[in-house]
């Protein structure tokens, strides 16, 4: 992504802005779907020198996700006008030739990400209000009426099973295509539960696709904003806690790192007002460890095969050892 | 020997990137790009010298579980005879066919997880199942994504 370009895309579509200037661009890491960059635009307007910080995210060659380009940005836009925490989306662009491949701009909020888990060394306090905020932030998107917000072109399910039926064919699919012809027995196991045993959800809701530890923006004030909404579907809103709440992104009985997992669970269903379904809890505690190693096959052969050239891919390997135990444990394959 | 070897190539990649790359990169998304090389180099190096040992143990007791289960008689479904006799094929052929055997593993694995094998069977899958976990974690590790993360920045 270059800066003359960028100058150019963001003269266009800001007529108002007099002597525009893309200022400080910078690839940043995370996000490793998408390549993110950083920057600053200072124009002038009614006389007036202004500027604002601001993220680009721009499809990759390759990477983890196939995902579509104008969903995160669609999605993005009904959550911002929604009221939820999360950047407000300011331009998408999907003709390939303004910038080699699909981008999207939004504005640039302050704070930290914890790569994984929360971070331990963070004091309790705050560790506190960010596990009150996790959970309230996805009551919110839990309530939100996503056909008010114009989202039924996500795909609304047409049964009660269909959510579950429609993730594990989805990831299942991926794994076929991403294994590279070897045979992990536990996945196949996995899906082969998964199949077997499909639960009926009692609502659809929007679902975040990756709403976990180490996706959100936060500081001394807690969250300041839910990041990465690329996977977002309509679905049970069990499988967004089933996901956050995974041993995989916590550590050991500390669900995200926030808070002890009977407990995180017991906030949820304050926050929403409604009871946990355990069996659909768990069934979505599978699929999403089966899923998170589909994810990490699928960026190995992306990088294998030269679709990204992105250091990180290959040590996803690294991940796949937790996921298979916390697979044959849930299962009881060992 | 020939020198120098693949191993010591890979450390002195290693050290390139370390020493002489990594102090001329100004911008930090270079620097973790830089980082996450050494940690690759740095597995690839460890892994090296471990794999052969993994895929011998592995195919020596996927040969070893097949032919125990074949010696079992069960009356647990066809599919589970037919993944067994596949396996069993597969582990007797010149060479033995590894994916043919994982294959049938992976069946049987599945027929496990949704209770169809006979408890004979069953604790001989899992008794497979938990070593071929354990050569995974010793060839891999069982990192976290924090630890992993942490791996590629250092």
């Amino acid at each position: 992504m270059d800066a003359e370009r960028l100058t150019r895309y963001l003269s266009s579509k800001m007529p108002q802005a007099a002597d525009l200037r893309v200022v400080d661009l910078r690839r940043i890491a995370g996000g490793a779907s998408r390549e993110t960059y950083s920057f600053d635009i200072e124009w002038t307007e009614n006389g007036e020198r202004r500027s604002r910080p601001l993220i680009a995210r721009r499809d990759p060659t390759g990477g983890l996700l196939k995902s579509e380009r104008e969903r995160e940005f669609k999605v993005l836009a009904a959550m911002h006008r929604a009221g939820l925490k999360v950047p407000e989306p300011l331009f998408v662009e999907l003709d390939c030739a303004v910038m080699d491949r699909p981008f999207f701009i939004m504005h640039r909020l302050p704070g930290r990400v914890s790569p994984g888990a929360f971070a331990p060394d963070e004091p309790e306090h705050l560790r506190a209000k960010v596990a009150d905020d996790f959970l309230t932030e996805l009551a919110k998107l839990q309530a939100v009426d996503y056909r008010e917000h114009g989202l039924q072109w996500l795909g609304e399910p047409r049964d009660p099973w269909e959510p579950a039926r429609a993730q594990t064919a989805h990831w299942h699919d991926i794994y076929q295509r991403d294994r590279m012809g070897e045979h992990y027995p536990v996945m196949s196991a996995a899906f082969a539960w998964l199949d077997a045993n499909p639960v009926a959800t009692d609502r659809i809701t929007l679902v975040h696709g990756d709403y976990r530890s180490g996706n959100y923006l936060y500081d001394e004030r807690g969250i300041i904003a839910m990041l990465d909404w690329e996977m977002a579907h309509l679905g049970d809103p069990i499988e967004d806690l089933g996901w956050a709440s995974m041993r995989f992104w916590g550590r050991e009985e500390i669900a995200a790192g926030l808070m002890e997992r009977e407990a995180f669970l017991r906030l949820y269903e304050t926050k929403t007002g409604s009871r946990i379904d355990r069996e659909r809890l768990f069934f979505y505690q599978v699929l999403g460890n089966a899923k998170m190693a589909v994810i990490c096959l699928t960026g190995i052969r992306d990088f294998i095969e030269g679709r990204t050239p992105d250091a990180v891919m290959p040590q996803l390997v690294l991940l796949l050892p937790r996921l298979f135990d916390d697979l044959a444990a849930q299962l009881k394959l060992v | 020997m020939l020198r120098p070897t693949p191993m010591e190539l890979l450390a002195g990649l290693a050290r390139t990137v370390h020493q002489t790359l990594l102090p001329e990169l100004q911008s930090p998304y270079a620097q973790a790009q830089a980082s996450s090389m050494i940690a690759v180099l740095m597995f690839a190096m460890a892994a090296a010298d471990r794999t052969r040992d993994y895929d011998l143990a592995e195919v020596k007791d996927l040969r070893r579980t097949l032919s125990t289960l074949a010696s079992r008689s069960a009356n647990d479904g066809s599919d589970v005879a037919a993944a067994i006799a596949r396996g069993v094929r597969a582990a007797s052929g010149a060479p033995v066919d590894r994916r043919e055997m994982e294959a049938a593993i992976a069946d049987l694995a599945s027929s496990l997880a949704l209770k169809r094998l006979e408890r004979g069977r069953a604790r001989t899958v899992r008794a497979y199942l938990r070593r071929h976990l354990a050569r995974m974690r010793e060839l891999l590790g069982n990192a976290s994504p924090s630890q992993a993360s942490q791996a590629g920045s250092k």
